[in-house]
C-alpha cells in the first residue's frame, strides 16, 4: 500500500471507526495489544514514513473548493447581501457541493427509519456500538432498547478520494489565478 | 484476461466509454485518468479532450500516469477542465477533424488557435492518444478482441485513419463497428425477448444525437431459411450538430438578456453560463418537472462568490422555443436542409451543419433511405422526453403507420456496451447485423470533350464499389483498364454517395449528380519497370476489420494498393 493510501485509510479509520486500520497498524509496526505479548527482544522501532492525517482533509477541502467553491463561500462576508442574492448562489453551491460529496463518499443513514417514529436500537445493526447516541431520559446503564428516532445519522460506507501524486502540495486549496492579457 | 474476452471502445466525439464481456453479461469499465494536478481517478467516461501543456505549466510529477511518469500531453477529465481555462492548448472534437476531408489529417494543425511555439498535433495523433490511453488503462488485455466504433457516416478514408490510429496505439486484434449498429446491439443485449418485438419486414431507424454529431441509420429485419436476419440498409450523412449546439443556443439567449441589462460576462463566465444552462435545461426536462423557469446563476469570479454573482433564469417557454422551433421544428416529409453557400475563401474549421433543424436532416434521410417501422434512440440529447416525442410525432406525420419506439437504456454507454456484445456475436454467441460498406464509391474520369479555356474538363464518375460490399469480400472491375506510368504517382479523384444505393460497379454517372460528394483523392505509385506504361484494372476489398481497400491489378496478377491521400487539400 502507498504512503498516501496508508495516510487516508489511517485518517478515515480513526475518523470513522476510532482506530488505526489493522493493515496500516501492522505495516508501521503498531502491533495490537494481544500480539505485543510475544517474548521477543525489543528491536529499535523501524524508521516510519510520516503519516499525515491532514492530507485527506486538505484534499477534500481542495475538491470542495474546485468543484463547488465552498471555501470561497464560507470565507466570504455575506452580511451585506440580500437573502435573494445569497439564495441564488447557494442553489448552485448546494448542487455542486452535493455532487462532490456524493462522488467522494457513499453516504447512508445509520438507521434507515422515519424520524419522529419509534426505532429499535437493533436497527443500527453492526453500527450499534458507535453509531448510536441516546438522548433525553437515558437509563442508568447509558443504553436503551429503543426510542423515538430524532436523527437518522450518517455513515460513510465507502470513501473514494482520488489518488494523489507525492509531489502535489495539498495545502494549496486553490491556486491564485493570474490571467495573462 | 482469457481468450473470448471482448472489449468495446466507444471512441466518441466528446466522450469515450469502454465495456467488456468475458463471455457473460457486458459490464462498463472505468478509465483511469487525471482529474486534476496529480489526481488520478477511475471514471466511467473518458472525455475526448487533449491538452498540450507548456514545459513549465505544471509542477513535476503532477502529470504522471500509472504507465507514464512524464507524458507529453494530458487526456481526459483534467484536459477538459484545464482547456476551459486555457482553450488555446486544448484539442477537442478530434474525431470530427479526422473525418474532415478538406484538411490534411496527418499534419500537426491542432489546436488551430495554439500560440507560436506550441507543438501541435494532427487529428490522427489525437485519436491515437485516446486509444493509447484507453489501452494502457485496460492493463494487460491479453488477446482480447477489441471493437472500436466509428460513426456510420465515416467515409473510407476516415475509417482507414481510425484503423491507423488503433495500430499506432498498439491495438492489434481489433474490428471497426458503426456506432448506430452498436446502439442497436446494446438494445438486443438488454432485451432477451427481442425476437418477439422485431419481425421480418420491420425497418428500425436508429437516431443517434450526441454532444457534437447526429447520425441516422436504417436496419432491416428479414427472414432467411427460417431465421431472422438483420441488415443495415442505409446510413445518413455526417452531421456536425448535437447537444452542445442546443446548450450554446440557450446560453446565447441568456447572454443577450443579460447584455440588455448591461451585464457583461468574460470568457470564463460565458463557459460557466453554458454549463449552468445545460444543468437548468436538464432540470426543466427531467421527468415530472413542471416549474416555469429555472435559475441560472453565474457565481462571482475571484473569492467574492456571492457578491459578484450574476442571476438569470432559463424559462421553460424559451427552452421549448429553442428546442422545438429551432432544432426540432415540425417539417414536411419533402423538407431539405439548407445547404451552405460555398464561400470562395473558407476559413479552416470544422464543417458544422449550417442548418440546425435536426428534423430537416431526418426528412432528407427518410427520403433517401425509406420509411421505418420502429425507432431506437441513442445519445445524451435523447434523454429528454420532449425531444423524443417531437421526433416520434414528426416521423408519424410522414408515415402511413405510427412508428414503435424501442426503449433504449443507459444512452451514455450503449455504444460501448453494444460494441462488446457485437464482439460476442462475432464469436457466434448472438445475432449479427449484416452491413458492409455504407456508401457507393466512384472514381472520377475526365470526359473526353474539347477543352474550353478557363474551365476544367468535366468529370464523369465510374462506380467502383457497390453499396453493401461486405467485410471479407471483394469486387473486380475487369473492364476498367488504365494505363499507368510506372515510377510516378498516379492520382484518382474519388467520390461517394450515401443516397445512390443501386449503382453497380462499372456504371458511369455523367454528369456527376449533386448527391455524389467528392472525397480526398486516392493515389498509387507503380514501381519502375522496363515497360513505361503498365495496364491495370481496378479491384476493391473490404478487409475483415471493416476497412475498404482499392487495388490496381496488372494482367500478371500483381496488385498495388491505392492509398487515401489524406494529406493534400481537396477543393
Amino acid at each position: 500500500m502507498s504512503r498516501i493510501g496508508n495516510a487516508f485509510s489511517s485518517f478515515f479509520g480513526i475518523l470513522f471507526s476510532g482506530e488505526l486500520p489493522a493493515d496500516v497498524a501492522k505495516e508501521y509496526g503498531y502491533i495490537k495489544a494481544p500480539e505485543v505479548k510475544k517474548p521477543e527482544p525489543v528491536k529499535p522501532a523501524p524508521k516510519m514514513p510520516e503519516i499525515k492525517p491532514a492530507d485527506g482533509a486538505l484534499q477534500l477541502l481542495g475538491i470542495l473548493q474546485r468543484d463547488a467553491r465552498l471555501v470561497d463561500f464560507l470565507m466570504e462576508d455575506i452580511g451585506a447581501y440580500s437573502d435573494d442574492q445569497v439564495g441564488a448562489a447557494v442553489r448552485t453551491l448546494h448542487e455542486q457541493c452535493g455532487a462532490a460529496l456524493k462522488r467522494s463518499f457513499t453516504l447512508a443513514p445509520v438507521i434507515d427509519g422515519v424520524e419522529g417514529t419509534y426505532a429499535k436500537s437493533d436497527a443500527a445493526g453492526s453500527d450499534a456500538k458507535q453509531g448510536l447516541k441516546f438522548i433525553g431520559n437515558v437509563p442508568a446503564e447509558g443504553r436503551a432498547p429503543g426510542g423515538i428516532l430524532r436523527h437518522k445519522g450518517w455513515k460513510a460506507s465507502n470513501v473514494d478520494l482520488p489518488k494523489v501524486a507525492p509531489s502535489v502540495n495539498l495545502s494549496i486549496i486553490a491556486p491564485a489565478e493570474i490571467e495573462v492579457e | 484476461m482469457s481468450t473470448g474476452t471482448v472489449i468495446g471502445i466507444d471512441l466518441g466525439t466528446t466522450n469515450c466509454a469502454v465495456a467488456r464481456s468475458t463471455g457473460g453479461p457486458v459490464e462498463v469499465l472505468t478509465v483511469t485518468q487525471l482529474t486534476g494536478p496529480g489526481e488520478l481517478r477511475d471514471e466511467p467516461l473518458f472525455p475526448s479532450s487533449f491538452y498540450i501543456p507548456g514545459a513549465k505549466e505544471f509542477a513535476e510529477g503532477t502529470t504522471a500516469l500509472p504507465w507514464d511518469d512524464a507524458p507529453q500531453f494530458i487526456a481526459g477529465e483534467w484536459a477538459k477542465r484545464r482547456g476551459v481555462e486555457n482553450s488555446s492548448r486544448l484539442v477537442h472534437s478530434a474525431k470530427s477533424w479526422l473525418s474532415h476531408s478538406g484538411i490534411d489529417r496527418t499534419a500537426p494543425l491542432l489546436p488551430l488557435t495554439a500560440p507560436e511555439g506550441v507543438s501541435r498535433v494532427s487529428p490522427l495523433d489525437a485519436s491515437t492518444a485516446f486509444l493509447t490511453h484507453i489501452r494502457q488503462s485496460l492493463g494487460d488485455a491479453g488477446n482480447a478482441q477489441i471493437l472500436i466504433t466509428v460513426p456510420a457516416s465515416f467515409d473510407a478514408a476516415a475509417r482507414a485513419l481510425t484503423e491507423d490510429a488503433a495500430r499506432r496505439a498498439g491495438i492489434t486484434n481489433f474490428v471497426l463497428l458503426e456506432e448506430p449498429q452498436a446502439a442497436f446491439y446494446a438494445w438486443l443485449e438488454r432485451h432477451d425477448d427481442w425476437r418477439q418485438r422485431v419481425h421480418a419486414g420491420d425497418r428500425i431507424l436508429v437516431v443517434d444525437i450526441g454532444g457534437g454529431t447526429t447520425d441516422f441509420t436504417l436496419i432491416a429485419a428479414a427472414e432467411s431459411n427460417g431465421e431472422l436476419t438483420l441488415e443495415r440498409i442505409a446510413v445518413g450523412e455526417h452531421i456536425l450538430l448535437g447537444g452542445d449546439n442546443i446548450d450554446l443556443a440557450l446560453a446565447r439567449g441568456v447572454e443577450q438578456e443579460l447584455a440588455a441589462k448591461n451585464v457583461k460576462l468574460d470568457a470564463m463566465q460565458l463557459h460557466m453560463l453554458w454549463q449552468r444552462c445545460r444543468a437548468a435545461k436538464e432540470k426543466l426536462l427531467a421527468p415530472g418537472a413542471k416549474q416555469a423557469e429555472e435559475p441560472v446563476t453565474i457565481l462571482g469570479r475571484g473569492t467574492g462568490l456571492v457578491g459578484g454573482a450574476v442571476k438569470a433564469v432559463l424559462r421553460r417557454e424559451t427552452l421549448e422555443q429553442v428546442l422545438l422551433d429551432g432544432f426540432l421544428p415540425a417539417v414536411s416529409r419533402e423538407e431539405q436542409p439548407i445547404r451552405p453557400k460555398r464561400a470562395a475563401l473558407a476559413e479552416v474549421g470544422l464543417p458544422y451543419a449550417s442548418d440546425p433543424r435536426i428534423t430537416a436532416h431526418l426528412a432528407r434521410f427518410i427520403q433517401q433511405a425509406g420509411t421505418p417501422t420502429h425507432v431506437l434512440f441513442n445519445g445524451g440529447v435523447l434523454h429528454s422526453e420532449i425531444v423524443r416525442r417531437r421526433i416520434v410525432e414528426t416521423l408519424n406525420s410522414w408515415l402511413p403507420q405510427p412508428v414503435q419506439v424501442l426503449e433504449g437504456e443507459d444512452l451514455m454507454h450503449a455504444v460501448a456496451r453494444g460494441a462488446a456484445y457485437y464482439g460476442l456475436a462475432r464469436q457466434g454467441k448472438g445475432i449479427r447485423i449484416r452491413g458492409g460498406v455504407p456508401r457507393t464509391y466512384y472514381i472520377g474520369i475526365e470526359s473526353s470533350m474539347p477543352a474550353v479555356p478557363g474551365f476544367p474538363a468535366p468529370m464523369k464518375a465510374l462506380a467502383v464499389v457497390p453499396f453493401g460490399l461486405e467485410e471479407g469480400s471483394s469486387v473486380e472491375l475487369p473492364r476498367t483498364e488504365f494505363g499507368l506510368l510506372t515510377g510516378e504517382p498516379a492520382e484518382f479523384r474519388f467520390f461517394s454517395s450515401v443516397a445512390r444505393r443501386e449503382d453497380k460497379p462499372g456504371d458511369v454517372l455523367d454528369p456527376i449528380p449533386p448527391e455524389v460528394e467528392e472525397l480526398s483523392p486516392i493515389e498509387v505509385t507503380l514501381p519502375t519497370a522496363a515497360e513505361k506504361v503498365t495496364r491495370v484494372t481496378l479491384a476493391a476489398d473490404v478487409t475483415a476489420t471493416g476497412v475498404l481497400e482499392l487495388w490496381c491489378v496488372a494482367k500478371d496478377g500483381h496488385r498495388w494498393k491505392l492509398e487515401f491521400n489524406v494529406r493534400e487539400q481537396t477543393q
